[in-house]
């Protein structure tokens, strides 16, 4: 969209612009006291996107033990109501708040206003404090922030594909001195070793598991990258690796994942039920880093949803499209786990994929000023 | 936490396979300890003691081993670029001009005080383009150059932005009409020699000075500008560098860098080597996971030619040797035993030990 046809739509939902500033204003003028302390500290937002149906997910919870073990420590809401805008647009409607229609094949930045520029601009968060993963494709650095004349790069996320995790400083150390082989099963042995005499003699106080686990996930990335990563989640994979890596190595306030393997169901429904699968596993890795790490265990939440469903029958190759407007497309599950939340929660109410972003702003703090959702209901313990 | 450990011991005949140690006398009361070795080093070079320096200063009281260190080119080059990292001039604004280079060969050499020197850097392109504009460049200038706060100051503030424009005033204290004028009173002001003395003071023994004490350095300055590596040495050889020692302090990323290279490749790192290093470093809120993994790259790198194990005629001794250097304390007898038996194992590595121990938590503290 050029600057015209921005004008254009801006001037055209001039009305309710106005009524959420307005909404806006009113929070703002809300005292502090209002604003509750909250525990968590860092969130995991998963766009489990590629279209995924609540049938292979909560319909067959043995496909997904991880979303079911968080839905069971956290509350699980059955009718997320989403648009079938295309996966990009339906995508990105989950980290603006803004549901609108997008081309299948559009790469442009939205002028919607995203859930990291919020975040970044209100609390004055720094760069490396908001991070996205994705699992591919050019289409997908377009989540990390818009062009809203009020926010746009400088409240963006830092992005991240399935390759790698360092910075470009490192990368030079990299050309000049090369990757670090992989040790024999002898030399960890001994290095194991003689780290525990270390670590005898030092005591409580310099004892550091929570840095020995990240420079294991350092180690893995640089002598293997992701490249030992195969089938057909490989892409998604690599995201949430890549995702866990961040999380343990940055702690950055927020760290976002974008799925899309499971699109593969359009022609082939067992490799897609394999992808949603093989993600819940991959997810359960990364939630095991979040409780595993002494700083993240107690003050991180993670929210899953997926961007839409899928039809509710199967096409004639004996896939799945999207693109009936049935209550399998239109509807999924959102999956919320933290501090901060219920316990064992399920909510039937209809809510909306686009109340994501809203809900993440006021659990820590931002004015989701242009979004169109609003806070889940019964979230909060 | 960590005994003191004089460096004269028989161990020393066969550091490395070098066997001249033992005729190496001094009063053992007089000798250095590991500890304070390793910490004069850093503190007042950077870095750790290269291996030829190790052996040599080992053998040096601590009275001898400051004469040495105090003052010397390898002092003015760290105590330069600690002020380079303090105005942030670095990455792209690093200064590349000759002038400015030869700022610690100037020191060095008495013909340059530490007040010109920050006048210098102050007057350069870099410290202009680091700090763009009126408000932004007084802003550094009273802030870190004279210590003043800023909102205890804005009428300051204000004359000082009309000054740098061109505009005369009276800023801080005296005339001034340009942006080199601003730069000028800040360094000639009472508050500069203060503010210099109490953060170098804080820089290396980690705690405030006493005001009374302040008082006298500065008038000390004051009287002789060229006085501040006397200064330097009381401080180091007073109450407050003793008690910082014996607490230990995190060491810092260019240091770790530093120390990196000294330890595992016996030199320096050169500045193309060094500063993505320590760029990578800094990005990270918690560098201590990277720090372990630049350590296994150059390790693991080929290109620093380490001694075989077959090499080594007294393993032991060579243990004990190793964690004198890097932590600046004798290994217990446990550690002993279970590194000595590392090495006998048939596939053992001396990367092995050496990774160990430089991606220790100990190994990121003096």
């Amino acid at each position: 969209m050029d600057r015209r046809t921005f004008l254009k739509t801006a001037a055209a939902t001039g009305g309710v612009l106005a009524t959420a500033r307005l909404a806006s204003a009113r929070a703002a003028a809300a005292p502090a006291s209002a604003v509750p302390e909250r525990k968590t500290k860092h969130l995991v937002l998963v766009a489990f996107a590629g279209g995924v149906r609540t049938r292979e997910t909560f319909g067959t919870p043995q496909n997904v033990p991880t979303l079911q073990a968080l839905a069971d420590e956290g509350v699980l809401y059955t009718r997320a109501r989403t648009s079938n805008l295309g996966h990009f647009g339906a995508a990105l409607a989950i980290f603006t708040g803004v549901a609108e229609q997008r081309g299948i094949r559009e790469n442009a930045r939205s002028n919607d206003v995203t859930l990291f520029e919020y975040l970044r601009k209100d609390l004055g968060w720094g760069p490396n404090d908001a991070w996205i993963a994705t699992s591919g494709g050019a289409q997908q650095v377009n989540y990390a922030y818009g062009v809203h004349p009020d926010y746009g790069a400088a409240y963006g996320a830092n992005t991240l594909d399935g390759e790698g995790i360092f910075n470009r400083e490192f990368k030079l150390l990299l050309e000049g001195w090369g990757r670090p082989r992989v040790w024999s099963e002898a030399e960890e042995r001994q290095l194991a070793a003689l780290r525990a005499s270390l670590a005898r003699h030092a005591g409580a106080d310099m004892a550091d598991a929570g840095g020995a686990q990240v420079e294991r996930f350092l180690l893995e990335e640089l002598t293997r990258g992701t490249s030992d990563l195969t089938g057909p989640n490989a892409s998604d994979a690599k995201a949430l690796r890549v995702a866990r890596n961040l999380l343990t190595l940055f702690r950055p306030r927020v760290t976002a994942v974008v799925l899309q393997d499971a699109d593969t169901a359009h022609g082939n429904y067992g490799g897609y039920v394999e992808v949603v699968r093989r993600n819940d596993a991959a997810l359960g890795t990364l939630w095991q880093a979040v409780k595993q790490d002494p700083q993240l265990a107690n003050s991180t939440a993670i929210v899953v949803v997926p961007e839409f469903g899928r039809d509710r029958d199967l096409n004639s190759r004996r896939g799945l499209d999207h693109g009936d407007g049935s209550e399998d497309l239109s509807l999924v599950t959102c999956t919320c786990w933290g501090p901060d939340f219920k316990k064992n929660s399920i909510v039937k109410e209809e809510v909306g994929v686009v109340d994501v972003t809203p809900t993440i702003c006021d659990l820590f703090g931002a004015k989701p000023r242009h979004s169109r959702g609003k806070r889940l209901p019964g979230l909060f313990a | 936490m960590f005994g003191r450990v004089p460096l004269l011991g028989t161990f020393f005949g066969v550091f490395l396979g070098v066997g001249d140690y033992q005729e190496q006398q001094a009063p053992p009361e007089a000798a250095i300890d590991a500890r304070s070795l390793r910490a004069l080093s850093f503190d007042l070079l950077g870095r750790p003691p290269l291996e030829s320096e190790w052996k040599r200063w080992c053998s040096l009281t601590r009275s001898r081993l400051l004469d040495e260190l105090v003052g010397s080119s390898d002092f003015w080059t760290q105590w330069f670029e600690e002020q380079l990292y303090y105005l942030l001039l670095v990455n792209n604004f690093r200064p590349q001009q000759e002038r400015l280079a030869a700022v610690p060969r100037d020191l060095f050499e008495k013909r340059l005080d530490v007040r010109e020197a920050i006048h210098r850097i102050a007057l350069s392109s870099s410290f202009d383009q680091r700090n763009p504009g009126a408000d932004t460049f007084v802003t550094v200038v009273m802030e870190q150059l004279a210590g003043l706060e800023i909102t205890k100051n804005p009428r300051e503030l204000e004359i000082g932005k009309r000054v740098y424009d061109g505009a005369p005033g009276t800023f801080l204290g005296a005339a001034a009409q340009s942006q080199a004028d601003v730069v000028r009173n800040a360094i000639q002001c009472r508050a500069f020699a203060s503010h210099l003395l109490r953060r170098e003071h804080e820089r290396l023994t980690r705690s405030k000075p006493e005001a009374k004490d302040l008082a006298g350095w500065c008038a000390r300055l004051e009287k002789d500008p060229r006085c501040f590596p006397e200064i330097v040495r009381a401080w180091i050889e007073g109450p407050a560098y003793a008690a910082r020692v014996a607490r230990g302090a995190p060491l810092e990323n260019r240091a770790f860098v530093r120390a990196l290279y000294v330890d595992l490749a016996d030199r320096l790192p050169t500045f193309q080597e060094a500063e993505p290093m320590r760029e990578a470093l800094d990005s990270l809120a918690d560098s201590a996971p990277l720090r372990s993994i630049t350590a296994r790259l150059l390790l693991d790198s080929g290109k620093l030619a380490p001694r075989s194990r077959k090499d080594l005629s007294d393993a032991p001794a060579w243990v004990r040797t190793q964690f004198l250097r890097f932590f600046g304390r004798a290994a217990t007898e446990p550690e002993l035993a279970e590194f000595t038996r590392v090495l006998g194992e048939p596939e053992a590595k001396l990367e092995t030990i050496l990774y160990a121990l430089v991606s220790s938590p100990e190994y990121n503290r003096y």
